[in-house]
């Protein structure tokens, strides 16, 4: 798994894909930096949760050759040729995309200092932020490599981590969508309107409790939720998992 | 052979039919054991392992709060209704403060309060369900929450949970959030809702133009029965009186009324009055009203008060000003000053009658003025008094258990400023402190709950340049950012010429 990752990691920056995705991540989270800087605020818990709105964009660029790449030149017979776990793999790869996550976070981290320096304070909320940061990129970064596992197009794949994550993030409106839809069809067959309106708000709250970035926001005013953590892993994990049977699949197809 | 070949195929896709088999099954049983811990984790542990980490603890309820709903018996049911569409995003809108406090109520009570979001333009009913009279206009506050217990409900507008930079608010017409009082509103109005009414209190009225919604909503909220008592040759105290409110009074008061309230003094009584200078009242001068205060060794003067000291004035205006109070009062708010405008200077006179002994509440700086107006509302030249410290607001009370307070300033008590400052800005906090004085209800009559101050992450105002935001802009936005998309150029152009 070690080497797998090192490999990755490396690979990141042999390329021009590690820098692109740190410099775009810069200049996103500068952008909310500054914005709050030039309002005499520096709140960095706020400015890591506003940036989990760029994993859209972040996340499909660091994954969409993680897999893809290996089925486009044939490299991936040597997943199956050396004595090597598949899991092992998926891990390696997802923790490799993971650890450039956290170097790119380190213009937050210097953002922080900046913030301290000019007088602002850094609480334990903005440290509750942070930690779901790294839960939610671990979420979607399994998407993107599961999403980079299914093809061996990396635009394809990117495309696909894209629209994973962009559905992740309008769930909420979505759910709304699909409410006042039931809610809808629910008068249209006489329903009374009390229970009509009830029942397309059980919709939208069961769909909206998949939701990871409502789970998320309120870590932004200081509120730690350990079940929203659990919640990003286990997401995590299926997807890790379902990156693991995609490559497993090749091995007893071709039995 | 080609019989083995057929019998070796069949036995491959019987192999790769059960993988495949196994890999949906094994996929499908992970997300249902996902589906079910996350589920069972949020009902059993969701609410324990949840932390407020706000300096402050903005978003959890204090051990007071705590100890109330713990005092409630099994079964009571207060029900908060936010009469809209709960909102996915809290950050910066009014209700940043009280929807996760709210979510503390709902954990803490152990079923004992039930929070929800319903929007009347979904469900009409639940208007009339709320307010089936209709007293409350609910369909005209639709940003606002209801807690209802018992049929009776109390409505509280994002507004009452928040006191604001006044000065700010004075020089921007911007709200700027200073302290959150949001657990000591919905606590209360819980508190008040459960215990029933402790206290009566009436409100003079008919003696001035505007009203006295403001604090009504304030005695309402603290548990007080509040009826009003027209002006008129009939007038009299009634019996169950606790507290008594003259607010602003345009004219004086009758003869009827004043041997009413004097009685009602001597009796022991409780009485707050407010006066200021207005346009409406500037010739008056309460000759009848002072004859009663009086009686606590009060006297309203027909002297306007000009605070001199710039660092006090507010707009640069002597008229507009913040006042001191004496350390007797400043446990009343967090502040130790108030906003204080158009006062009249209220000060202490013995006279053969007086029953009551008197200490200055609220004063102005030591380099104040008061001075004469003319009809007209200007300024006499001759009217001036000397340079001092003149007092705004005094409290006074008597052996026979009377009390009163004496406002120069309506700053404290009118629909006008209570409307633009909220039911939470530091004087209607003054206000609140001075009814619990009055009726000695600091422990018993509601919840003691601090304000909360909201966390902090300004950052130091003289680093926070112009230029400085533009050293940020340029390092973080524009350098780092260009530098890495060099490096990326580099690195391509060096792989594509290998």
């Amino acid at each position: 798994m070690s080497a797998v990752f090192k490999r990755e990691f490396l690979s990141y920056f042999r390329s021009p894909v590690g820098y692109v995705a740190i410099a775009i991540f810069s200049f996103l989270s500068g952008f909310i930096f500054y914005s709050m800087f030039s309002q005499g605020v520096a709140n960095i818990g706020s400015e890591v949760i506003s940036l989990r709105s760029f994993f859209v964009i972040i996340v499909p660029i660091i994954t969409m050759g993680l897999l893809a790449e290996d089925k486009k030149r044939g490299t991936e017979i040597l997943y199956y040729t050396t004595p090597i776990n598949l899991f092992s793999v998926v891990v390696g790869k997802i923790l490799a995309a993971f650890a450039l996550y956290a170097v790119m976070f380190l213009n937050v981290i210097i953002h922080a200092i900046v913030a301290v320096s000019f007088g602002g304070t850094i609480g334990v909320g903005s440290v509750g932020s942070i930690i779901v940061f790294f839960f939610m990129a671990f979420m979607f970064i399994s998407m993107g490599t599961f999403a980079s596992a299914i093809t061996d197009n990396q635009i394809v794949s990117a495309i696909v981590a894209f629209v994973i994550i962009l559905f992740t993030q309008v769930l909420s409106t979505f759910a709304e969508y699909i409410g006042s839809a039931f809610k809808s069809i629910a008068l249209s067959i006489k329903i009374s309107s009390d229970a009509a309106a009830k029942i397309g708000h059980n919709i939208d709250s069961f769909i909206s409790w998949f939701d990871p970035f409502a789970k998320t926001t309120d870590f932004r005013i200081g509120i730690f939720s350990v079940s929203a953590l659990v919640f990003l892993v286990s997401i995590g994990i299926l997807f890790m998992y379902l990156t693991y049977r995609v490559l497993d699949k090749k091995r007893w197809s071709q039995a | 052979m080609s019989k083995q070949i057929k019998t070796e195929t069949k036995k491959s896709d019987n192999r790769a039919d059960k993988l495949k088999l196994y890999s949906i099954g094994s996929v499908v049983l992970l997300i249902a054991i996902i589906l079910l811990v996350n589920f069972l984790f949020d009902r059993m542990f969701g609410n324990a392992l949840t932390f407020d980490f706000s300096d402050a603890g903005q978003n959890s309820l204090s051990q007071e709060s705590i100890d109330f709903i713990d005092s409630l018996p099994e079964g009571t049911a207060i029900r908060v209704v936010g009469l809209f569409s709960r909102p996915d995003e809290v950050d910066s809108t009014p209700y940043q403060y009280i929807i996760p406090l709210l979510d503390d109520y709902v954990r803490k009570s152990d079923g004992k309060i039930i929070v929800e979001y319903i929007d009347p333009n979904q469900q009409p009913a639940i208007i009339s369900q709320l307010d089936p009279t209709n007293s409350y206009n609910l369909s005209q506050k639709m940003d606002s929450f209801v807690v209802q217990y018992g049929g009776k409900i109390k409505v509280i507008s994002p507004i009452d949970c928040y006191s604001y930079d006044e000065e700010y608010l004075w020089q921007t017409g911007n709200y700027l959030i200073t302290s959150n009082n949001t657990e000591f509103t919905f606590s209360n109005a819980m508190y008040s809702l459960v215990k029933g009414f402790a206290s009566k209190a009436y409100v003079i009225t008919g003696l001035k133009n505007t009203g006295n919604t403001g604090i009504m909503s304030i005695m309402d909220s603290m548990a007080f029965e509040v009826g009003e008592i027209q002006a008129s040759d009939v007038f009299s105290i009634p019996d169950d009186c606790d507290l008594l409110i003259l607010n602003g009074p345009n004219t004086d008061i009758s003869e009827k009324m004043f041997v009413s309230i004097s009685d009602y003094l001597n009796r022991g009584g409780k009485m707050i009055v407010a006066v200021d200078y207005s346009a409406d009242n500037i010739t008056e001068t309460y000759p009848r009203l002072n004859q009663l205060v009086n009686i606590m060794g009060i006297n309203i003067d027909p002297l306007l008060v000009f605070e001199n000291d710039p660092g006090l004035q507010m707009s640069e205006n002597p008229l507009y000003s913040t006042v001191n109070t004496s350390e007797e009062f400043a446990g009343y708010s967090n502040m130790p000053y108030f906003t204080n405008a158009f006062a009249r200077s209220i000060r202490a006179l013995e006279t053969p009658d007086s029953i009551g002994t008197t200490i200055p509440a609220l004063f102005t700086s030591n380099n104040a003025q008061v001075k004469s107006v003319d009809a007209n509302g200007n300024i006499m030249d001759n009217g001036s008094e000397a340079s001092g410290q003149y007092n705004v607001a005094m409290y006074s009370y008597a052996s026979n258990g009377a009390e009163m307070f004496v406002f120069g300033t309506l700053t404290f008590t009118s629909d006008t400023y209570l409307n633009e400052y909220g039911y939470n800005s530091y004087n209607a906090d003054f206000f609140r402190g001075c009814v619990r004085e009055l009726n000695d209800m600091n422990d018993a009559g509601s919840l003691n709950i601090s304000t909360k101050l909201v966390d902090n992450y300004s950052i130091d105002s003289t680093k926070a340049t112009a230029s400085n935001a533009t050293i940020i802009l340029v390092i973080f936005m524009i350098i780092i950012p260009l530098a890495l998309v060099s490096m990326a150029v580099i690195v391509y152009t060096k792989r594509k010429n290998l």
